[in-house]
């Protein structure tokens, strides 16, 4: 896998790059004019040599004419023909080097200074030689021509120091360049260095913050699994615990029931129904729906279950239980709870039933049309002073009454046509006379919707005389067996 | 806050869910000063267990406190789950708005 550099390391390294190449550029520059300038100081100086043997030779020239038309000893002469001999060359030798240099205003001062000795040689030396004896006019002529010869050399050698002093401000320039460069290379430098440790903190410091929010990430995935797998053990009971619950079972009347939880993931309901035979002809039903979801709601929703039986079997009447049971709710400050309690009387084929907050009993009795029945009372643990009635209502032999909880009704948020698809799914089932009519109910409703609450119901049928002596013999039939 | 500055109005409105509870919570609330106030539901359609648990705390603490409450609702979905829940029988239920002031100025004047 190639790694890629970070954004801020490429631009650190990239004006880095940028700096060292100007650098390079300028120290080249600074270097090419140091040593051009050196290159014209020698020069320079070679030509200032040159000037001054031309202007020693022409003295030494003058000396020797002037010392042999004096005393007339031929040894004298020697430097006046060392002069004639080299002069003309040193004089050239200058020119080609100003030339060179560029130093051209200083070209005619050097041709004139040739000119003049050569002048100088034709009318004053010769003649003093010829003559062997100084006249006032050739000692003018002499002067005059000696004088404008070191006139032109010193014109010579003041251009050739003009020359190097421009040469000498053009390098000293050059070396405040150089400076200037070394001086900048240091600074950017630091400024680099500086702005790659700054950019490394950063970096560093972002890759911390993402490396601590990975770990609080798993650290969290890890918790969330785990309350997940918690949960999931108890949903998983809980269900278990509902599956294999055995529903009493009574002579004249028939009871089925369902649960499914909320989702297939973990997510413990508070839904529970509970059907328990109180005497011989007596039964207790509940049913009922926790707020909420989770282990809060799980365990009220158990607390509750048996509250409600441990009062029951002191007072079966379901308004009594209910008051009981929400009177000790609202001390527990318990979570809201939605519940119905029927006690059926078997022998008199009586339902007796009161409700705190839950959606309406369903009774479809034969010949007639499924109906709820009468409900509206505040549910459990919201105020302790709320009295439940009980209502009673006289049973067609037959029918059947059918408790569930909200989720049944509630998947689609509206609630009449939830209550309305309740009615159909119950009255189909009965007309197909289904042995699992709970779980027919619950097919008939979530075959089109999907399961979005935990759904309980339980079904109560009450059988005809001649079914119910059916059951009554099969039952004798199942336990002899 | 109502003209009538001791009826103080709240007003709810959508699908009221577990999601919404801080939202219903913060909205449900009392400065103490008012002596009546009115719950908008009108346009509400659902409300599930935790959303309601929250509506009729409320409700039953005003009703504690001194506090007239009326509750306007007008979708029948959300009344019919008003109706199971208790609230219908227990407070004070309208179908408008002019309703619930008529009877909570009623009750601010006695």
């Amino acid at each position: 896998m190639t790694r890629r550099l970070p954004t801020p390391l490429v631009l650190t390294l990239a004006f880095l790059v940028l700096l060292v190449g100007l650098l390079l550029a300028g120290g080249l520059l600074v270097r090419s004019i140091l040593t051009e300038s050196f290159s014209n100081a020698e020069h320079i100086q070679s030509a200032r040599v040159l000037v001054a043997t031309a202007l020693r030779a022409q003295l030494d020239e003058e000396s020797a004419v002037r010392g042999y038309s004096a005393v007339h000893d031929p040894l004298l002469l020697q430097p006046y023909y060392e002069g004639r001999r080299t002069l003309p060359g040193l004089l050239r030798g200058t020119g080609t080097v100003i030339e060179r240099l560029g130093v051209r205003d200083a070209l005619p001062y050097i041709d004139d200074a040739a000119a003049t000795n050569r002048r100088w040689l034709v009318r004053v030396a010769s003649r003093l030689l010829v003559a062997r004896k100084r006249t006032h006019v050739l000692e003018l002529r002499g002067k005059v021509l000696a004088d404008r010869f070191r006139a032109d050399i010193g014109a010579v050698d003041q251009a050739l120091v003009r020359r190097e002093v421009l040469g000498d401000a053009r390098a000293q320039r050059a070396i405040i360049w150089a400076n200037f460069f070394a001086l900048a290379a240091v600074l950017a430098v630091a400024a680099a260095a500086a702005l790659f440790t700054v950019q490394e903190y950063r970096l560093g410091v972002r890759l911390e913050q993402e490396r601590a929010e990975a770990e609080e990430q798993r650290r969290r995935t890890a918790e969330l699994r785990a309350a997940y797998d918690a949960e999931k053990r108890i949903a998983d009971t809980l269900q278990a615990a509902f599956a294999q619950r055995v529903l009493p079972d009574m002579p004249t009347v028939r009871l089925s029931a369902t649960y499914v939880p909320a989702t297939e993931e973990a997510k413990i309901g508070g839904d529970w129904y509970d059907a328990l035979q109180l005497s011989q002809d007596r039964m207790l039903l509940a049913i009922g729906d926790v707020a909420g979801h989770g282990i809060d709601a799980a365990v009220a929703m158990n607390k509750t279950r048996q509250m409600l039986i441990s009062y029951a079997l002191i007072d079966p009447t379901p308004g009594r239980v209910l008051e009981r049971v929400n009177t000790e709710l609202v001390t527990e400050n318990s979570p809201m709870i939605t519940a119905v309690t029927g006690l059926i009387d078997a022998d008199t084929c009586q339902l007796s039933y009161a409700v705190a907050g839950h959606p309406a009993p369903v009774l479809l009795e034969p010949g007639r049309r499924a109906r709820f029945l009468k409900a509206g009372s505040l549910p459990l643990g919201i105020d302790p002073n709320t009295s439940y009635a009980t209502h009673l209502v006289q049973i067609a032999p037959g029918a059947m009454l059918v408790l569930y909880t909200d989720g049944a009704i509630e998947y689609s948020h509206d609630v009449l046509e939830g209550e309305t698809l309740l009615l159909q799914a119950i009255e189909s089932a009965v007309q197909n006379h289904e042995d699992d009519p709970a779980t027919a109910i619950r097919v008939g409703i979530f075959s089109r919707h999907r399961v979005s609450d935990d759904v309980a119901i339980l079904t109560v049928h009450f059988l005809e005389p001649d079914a119910a002596r059916d059951v009554s013999e099969a039952s004798a039939l199942r336990r002899s067996a | 806050m109502n003209s009538n500055a001791s009826i103080k109005t709240i007003r709810l409105c959508g699908e009221l869910e577990i999601g919404r509870k801080s939202e219903i919570r913060d909205a449900l609330s009392r400065s103490g000063e008012e002596r009546a106030i009115l719950i908008d539901l009108s346009e509400v359609t659902y409300a599930d267990s935790v959303a309601l648990t929250e509506l009729l705390r409320f409700c039953v603490e005003c009703q504690r406190s001194g506090v007239a409450v009326a509750l306007v609702i007008k979708t029948p979905q959300f009344a019919r789950v008003v109706q199971y829940a208790g609230l219908a029988s227990a407070f004070k239920t309208f179908d408008n708005s002019e309703g619930a002031v008529a009877y909570l100025s009623e009750h601010v004047q006695r």
